[in-house]
């Protein structure tokens, strides 16, 4: 055992993200099971960025923004298999589905609406970043 | 309709912008390039060390990452869910002081009931036990943290939420608290239209991912963490007791959880997994749902027994009688729990083959349980015993143990549970285990560790009251209730007003106020529990001896506590470990302590 007791300032022990990931876990995870949009959405939105946070801040990723915009991709494409289970199998009867949608079609929306917006705000940054130089 | 959800959206934007106004403040993204992580990069604050390691005030609580933090947050977690599980209790234990409720209404009842069950085994009981293995696991291996400190601190955030929805139906507007009964068995609880349900079901499937978050993170931490001179020949027990109550974690939540949304679908998606009929039917439900109920138990009674394990054998000054065989029979009862589980359905016409089958598996965990419960007496025999309030809370543990653990086995053999079923034997048997056994292992864990944790000491005699009055408390409490299920006396009911020609109402009724009697004790018991902890945490003097249990002169100053002492003696002066950087060289570390081998 090497610690030195009282001056293991040595590695950080602190990290904003453990924090958020569960926050944005429970929120999102209500939202959609009890269809309510608003909270659904948000909560991707925060589980989506925390976990995108986390992955840069340990290393796991070298580009956080990337990491985003690939979480929504994958947010979106559940979201929209979750919509495509109630599309009828012939007829185009998507806008008719989403005008008036039931309740796993509301809840798959919620979920892609929160995946466009991780993937919009990952690409939209990522490119802000370029033209700073970041 | 359309205005709520505009005021929702307006409220999730807000806390949207709350939340990247904290982060720019308190985070660099900008040092998360390969560069900087790197260490050698060109940007000023990159290099960690340049840092203090903990932010301060609440931002170092909210942020933390470091297990011993962590461990402080579980604790303190666990025993705000103790109080608001134990004021749900007293107020059971008041509702029947009168045959027909003395003081709350019938649903009302039914919803404490409900919420008093799920509190203490999922907000109270992991996260407790939690508490010790963050703190102390890494201590007792010699590891420098968790395997996944990051992981580590996203299974505890993930608690309080989880708590917050579970006890939500009683405080959103047009909600009430869920009344399934912790068990939550269908068809009840598909029936319950109540959103407060939901809402309870969601945060119960938090605190299973927290727990298997927290499962995996121990299993890594205690394989791959372990210091050169720790190893599986002397690891301690109590890490021994948390790496198999991990892996039963790791085997049973994620199926509560994936029963649970099954349950969820049911309720708001019109699935039939449980419906009558043309689904599984109520009795998949409850294969399901003890598939996971009865490995609980042992996930909750394992590392308690493993702190009696640690802690009994450095007040009887001998070390652990029959180590190994303590080891074993811990991973004997860890591969037969999952063996036993339909004990708990030997009244629901189950064929009586599988009953027979059941009754004998779940009898042989009555073997293990004795080896322990034979090794911690003879630990004692013959030993130099100090009856500490620790020391005291393990040999109650002992008693109380032995009491519940022989009523099980009555409850294990088929032809007596169909008697005693659903009565109030069955709370007053699992009761003498969770209060009697499970709470004191806890309370002699607090106790044995408070130095550690806050660098001073209780107040002693405040620590034997709170013992003698746990003590006679649980003793009067459920061997009352033993006896009222001897009575007949139904489980779960709110109101207990019989005829008085098919039941003895009056002895009933004595019984009940008995059993109310015994919660009052332990009511004040804990309050003085409560007071001595924050107030000697606060006020007591700091505490200059590093072995406050004179652990040395047995020769059972274990890893946990020559950590204390290097830290004690390489604090400032002043105490304040954190008020400033202590440069590396010159520090006498104490060599001698790192090459005993613990138990």
């Amino acid at each position: 055992m090497e610690e030195q007791p009282g001056l293991s300032d040595q590695y950080r022990t602190a990290s904003p993200w453990p924090l958020l990931v569960a926050v944005g876990f429970a929120l999102s995870e209500v939202g959609v099971f009890l269809d309510i949009f608003p909270i659904a959405v948000g909560g991707i939105l925060l589980l989506g960025g925390s976990v995108a946070g986390i992955l840069g801040e340990s290393g796991y990723t070298r580009r956080p923004w990337r990491t985003l915009a690939f979480l929504g991709v994958g947010f979106a494409v559940l979201g929209g298999a979750l919509v495509a289970t109630q599309l009828p199998g012939s007829s185009v009867g998507l806008l008719e589905i989403v005008g008036d949608p039931n309740g796993i079609v509301g809840r798959g929306l919620a979920v892609v609406v929160g995946g466009t917006m991780l993937v919009v705000a990952g690409a939209v940054s990522q490119a802000v970043g370029r033209t700073q130089g970041v | 309709m359309a205005s709520g959800q505009l005021v929702l959206t307006v409220l999730m934007g807000v806390f949207l912008v709350g939340v990247a106004a904290f982060l720019s403040r308190v985070e660099d993204w900008r040092s998360y390039t390969p560069l900087a992580s790197g260490g050698g990069g060109g940007y000023g604050e990159a290099g960690a060390h340049v840092h203090r390691e903990k932010p301060a005030g609440i931002t170092r609580w909210l942020t933390t990452v470091d297990h011993k933090d962590i461990g402080i947050l579980y604790g303190t977690y666990g025993v705000i869910a103790f109080a608001v599980g134990g004021l749900m209790a007293f107020l059971i234990r008041l509702q029947l002081v009168a045959p027909t409720g003395a003081v709350v209404g019938n649903e009302f009842y039914n919803a404490i009931l409900t919420s008093h069950g799920i509190t203490m085994l999922f907000l109270f009981g992991t996260p407790i036990i939690a508490a010790f293995s963050n703190y102390f696991i890494p201590l007792l291996i010699g590891a420098d943290d968790m395997a996944f400190p990051r992981i580590n601190a996203i299974a505890f955030w993930l608690l309080p939420p989880g708590a917050l929805l579970i006890w939500a139906g009683f405080f959103l507007p047009g909600m009430s608290g869920a009344q399934t009964a912790w068990t939550m068995y269908t068809p009840l609880s598909v029936e319950q239209t109540n959103v407060g349900v939901d809402l309870m079901l969601l945060g119960l499937h938090l605190t299973g991912v927290s727990a298997t978050m927290g499962a995996i993170n121990f299993i890594a931490t205690i394989f791959t963490e372990r210091d050169d001179d720790v190893t599986w020949a002397n690891l301690d027990i109590f890490s021994w007791t948390i790496l198999t109550q991990s892996a039963l974690i790791l085997f049973a939540f994620p199926l509560l959880g994936s029963a649970i949304v099954m349950l969820l679908l049911d309720r708001n998606l019109a699935t039939t997994f449980y419906a009558v009929g043309e689904g599984g039917g109520p009795m998949l439900w409850q294969h399901l749902f003890w598939f996971f109920g009865h490995p609980e138990v042992y996930i909750l009674v394992l590392p308690p027994m493993g702190l009696v394990s640690y802690i009994l054998p450095r007040f009887s000054g001998r070390k652990l009688f029959g180590f190994k065989f303590v080891v074993y029979s811990t991973l004997a009862i860890g591969v037969l729990s999952f063996g036993v589980w339909a004990h708990h359905m030997f009244t629901t016409g189950i064929d009586p083959r599988l009953r027979a089958s059941f009754m004998a598996v779940s009898l042989a965990i009555a073997i293990p349980s004795a080896v322990k419960t034979f090794n911690w007496i003879t630990t004692m025999w013959n030993g130099k015993v100090r009856l500490t309030t620790p020391m005291l809370f393990c040999i109650g543990f002992i008693s109380n143990f032995i009491l519940g653990g022989v009523t099980g086995v009555f409850l294990a053999s088929v032809p007596v549970d169909q008697v005693l079923h659903d009565t109030y034997y069955v709370v007053g048997h699992f009761h003498y285990i969770v209060m009697g056994a499970i709470g004191f292992a806890i309370f002699a864990g607090v106790y044995f560790w408070f130095p550690i944790f806050t660098g001073r000491m209780y107040q002693r005699t405040l620590g034997k009251w709170h013992f003698w009055l746990s003590m006679i408390g649980t003793n009067v409490t459920f061997f009352a209730m033993l006896f009222l299920g001897y009575l007949g006396m139904p489980r779960r009911y709110a109101t207990y007003d019989f005829n008085s020609a098919i039941a003895p109402l009056d002895m009933v009724t004595l019984m009940h106020q008995a059993a109310s009697a015994g919660a009052i004790l332990l009511l004040i018991g804990q309050l003085i529990f409560v007071w001595n902890i924050l107030q000697s945490w606060l006020e007591a003097p700091k505490l200059e001896d590093a072995d406050p249990w004179d652990l040395k002169e047995t020769d059972q100053h274990g890893r946990e506590f020559q950590w204390h002492e290097r830290r004690t003696a390489t604090a400032l002066a002043d105490g304040g470990e954190e008020e400033e950087a202590v440069t590396d060289g010159g520090e006498v570390v104490d060599d001698d302590a790192d090459d005993t081998s613990d138990d």
